[in-house]
């Protein structure tokens, strides 16, 4: 039993699956949403554990499900220490922005703000990597957890130059920044005694990103073409007084297919990313990859959406239910593991658990 | 105990049958190789064998119950991270004796009860943001003016060359407060009123009473209308709004941004807007008061109202507070006006000329 062969994807027996429903979550969906109400949103980090207590433990693994160990309250005091260190750096630029701009120091204001932000990036993806490192942490699977040594700190700064050279370029460099900020992040995970092993390139990734670039640009000829068969239409049929409302309609046409081109052909990018990020990555002889198309993508979040605005926000709670059920069927694991090989984790547990990331609101993976 | 299970680790088995009460997969954290074991229940804790003459004992104390999916019930110890027992879901009824009861919402949720907890929490969660709305009204009137005063000028300074230095026009300016509020500038925590040449058309009143006119104001109106939009202000400094809006947005507003994210923001935003108009009307009121003791027509105020009103008002710095404009406003100080009273012109012609060239710069003798 210590063997497990091959598992094809999308057979019976599948290396990953997800085993929750819905209705069995609706109680801890329910009650979390409330208790969130009534204790001013101090109660959300209780809420996230168990829900992660839930979706983990409904997501099993080769033989056994996954467990979530992590606590509220760690959570929570994670929170308040970085609120403590973060807060008195929010008042003082509070303060001394205005009193700057009040004073006709425009400049000094602007140099203060520019410095104000360069530390946020760099503390985002310094928060960015420690959230993942803590969910490792807090992972457990055969009574065995994962982590990290690395604390992260450089990162931090890989993160900030890679993000402000994709910045210089107009983000056209950001496909590389992308993928090296993807390997810096996982090679320096572990868990038990393997080491994440991620090998991404921006190979096959080039086109995708083109196409953002290219977007407007093509909605802006369909648009041009759609407004050329409408004069063309309304020329024919010979209205004279018409054609105001019908050429309105085909401009707000052309400006929503504007705003909507470049979203989607992020999202038709970032669906290449995570399956190419998958593939690249690996944990000891097991090899990931993942299936999710960019249609599929759209209708997660489309998903998302309709679901909020038809339960009138109550499906908010369900977000994180669902996004984590999409991400558990779409991925799939491939290899072999040696359970007695499996030793614990010698990696140091961090305590701050997701302060940072929660007060930057950056995800994780 | 600990270091006793260590040494006799179990060894890797499939078949661990025995005439024990229930089956069990162990865990011992030290390795993800499962062990199939023998459990039964004795008398204040856990006893664990295996084939071969390993046993172990674990006292009920260091057991916990974890979540542990549909068909399993999964136990942990407090003593060894890692450690996992997994039992068949129907083992329940005979562990439950063993098992302290089970983390659901989190400790301090559990120890007094899912209602409870909502019925207290909601009582807290009203009264905070009871006294959250209500206290800086509270506060504000005994805040001292000189803390306030020391605040203001950390925060607004000299202005720079923001500030309109015309000497004559800056007379005309303090004389027209004069006017519609007599003695407001007097004393150390007495108005100081500075126009700016910034383009977008507001005023504010800002903390430790400083009044600034922005350019348009004085360039875009007449001296009644500017008599009003000032009154109002020194309203909102003698009422001490300032240091309501300010408390506010330091105090409660950082606290439910804190931890409530994007809803609190949107629930504090609406407490803010809801206070700003009590204070707004506030504010018109008194300014209609203020012009009437003054002899000052409030016709020309209504006008600019109605006509700002239709007009969309720029303007996101921090500390100025803007003021939604609305035809309601409007008509109440059109409402005032009384056709018996003698009305007297807020500024004379020359005043008014200095006044309008404030933000001119003074021409260099050559």
């Amino acid at each position: 039993m210590d063997a497990y062969s091959r598992a094809a994807a999308g057979a019976p027996n599948r290396a990953v699956r997800f085993t929750g429903s819905w209705r069995d979550y609706l109680p801890i969906a329910a009650t979390n949403a409330l208790l969130i109400i009534c204790t001013l949103g101090i109660y959300r980090f209780w809420a996230a554990a168990r829900q992660r207590r839930y979706l983990w433990s409904r997501t099993e693994f080769i033989d056994d499900t996954l467990e979530w160990t992590g606590t509220g309250k760690e959570m929570f005091l994670g929170f308040l220490i970085v609120v403590a260190i973060l807060a008195p750096f929010f008042l003082f630029i509070q303060f001394l922005f205005p009193a700057l701009v009040a004073r006709g120091k425009a400049e000094a204001a602007g140099g203060i703000m520019f410095l104000f932000y360069i530390a946020l990036i760099y503390l985002g993806g310094f928060a960015r990597f420690r959230a993942l490192r803590y969910r490792l942490s807090r992972t457990y699977w055969h009574g065995i957890r994962g982590g990290s040594d690395n604390p992260g700190w450089n990162y931090g700064g890989e993160y900030l130059g890679r993000l402000a050279l994709s910045f210089i370029t107009m983000f056209i460099v950001y496909p590389w920044a992308a993928t090296r900020l993807w390997n810096g992040r996982w090679n320096a995970m572990s868990f038990g005694p393997l080491q994440f092993r991620a090998n991404l390139t921006a190979e096959g990734l080039k086109g995708r990103w083109a196409l953002i670039y290219a977007a407007p640009f093509g909605m802006l000829f369909v648009g041009f073409f759609l407004a050329l068969i409408g004069a063309g239409f309304m020329a024919a049929s010979g209205g004279g007084n018409t054609p105001r409302p019908a050429l309105g309609a085909i401009f707000i046409a052309f400006l929503v297919l504007f705003y909507v081109a470049i979203p989607l052909a992020t999202l038709h990018w970032y669906a290449k990313y995570y399956r190419k990020a998958a593939e690249a990555t690996s944990l000891g002889d097991l090899e990931f990859s993942f299936d999710a198309t960019t249609l599929q993508w759209l209708g997660l979040f489309l998903g998302n959406l309709a679901l909020a605005v038809v339960t009138l926000g109550f499906g908010l709670t369900y977000w994180g239910y669902r996004n984590w059920a999409f991400m558990v069927r779409h991925l799939h694991v491939y290899g072999e593991i040696d359970v007695s090989d499996l030793t614990q984790s010698t990696t140091h547990a961090p305590r701050e658990a997701e302060g940072f990331a929660d007060a930057f609101d950056v995800g994780a993976i | 105990m600990h270091r006793a299970r260590r040494k006799g680790s179990p060894t890797p088995s499939t078949s661990a049958r025995s005439d024990a009460l229930l089956s069990g997969r162990l865990y011992d954290g030290l390795t993800a190789h499962p062990h199939e074991v023998a459990v039964e229940v004795g008398n204040g804790g856990l006893v664990l064998r295996q084939e071969g003459g390993w046993s172990e004992a674990v006292d009920a104390a260091l057991l916990k119950r974890l979540d542990g999916g549909q068909d399993s019930l999964r136990l942990g110890r407090s003593d060894v991270a890692g450690w996992r027992l997994v039992v068949p879901a129907e083992a329940e009824a005979e562990l439950k004796p063993l098992l302290g009861r089970q983390d659901r919402y989190g400790r301090w949720i559990d120890r007094i009860g899912l209602v409870p907890a909502l019925i207290a929490g909601g009582v807290i969660t009203a009264s905070v943001l009871g006294i959250g709305y209500l206290a800086p009204h509270w506060i504000a009137p005994h805040v001292p003016m000189g803390w306030e005063r020391n605040v203001g000028s950390a925060i607004v300074g000299d202005f720079g060359d923001l500030r309109c230095r015309n000497a004559a026009g800056q007379r005309s300016l303090e004389a027209l407060v004069d006017r519609v509020a007599p003695g407001a500038r007097d004393g150390p925590n007495g108005i100081k009123v500075a126009a700016l040449d910034v383009g977008v058309f507001n005023a504010a009143a800002l903390p430790g009473g400083y009044i600034v006119v922005f350019k348009p104001a004085i360039t875009e109106t007449n001296p009644d209308a500017l008599a009003g939009v000032l009154a109002h202000e020194v309203a909102h400094v003698r009422r001490r709004h300032v240091t309501e809006a300010l408390i506010r947005e330091l105090g409660i507003g950082a606290l439910i941004r804190l931890f409530a994210g994007n809803v609190g923001a949107n629930a504090e935003q609406i407490v803010s807007l809801s206070y700003t108009r009590e204070n707004e009307a506030q504010a018109d009121s008194d300014a209609i008061a203020m012009l009437k003791r003054a002899g000052i027509s409030p016709r020309p105020t209504a006008d600019l109202f109605t006509r700002l009103s239709s007009e969309v008002p720029q303007f996101s710095a921090e500390f100025l507070q803007s003021h939604p404009l609305s035809a309601k406003r409007a008509r109440n100080f059109a409402a005032s006006f009384d056709p018996r009273a003698t009305y007297r012109p807020a500024l004379s012609r020359d005043q008014w000329d200095a006044l309008f060239d404030i933000c001119a710069k003074p021409v260099k003798p050559t």
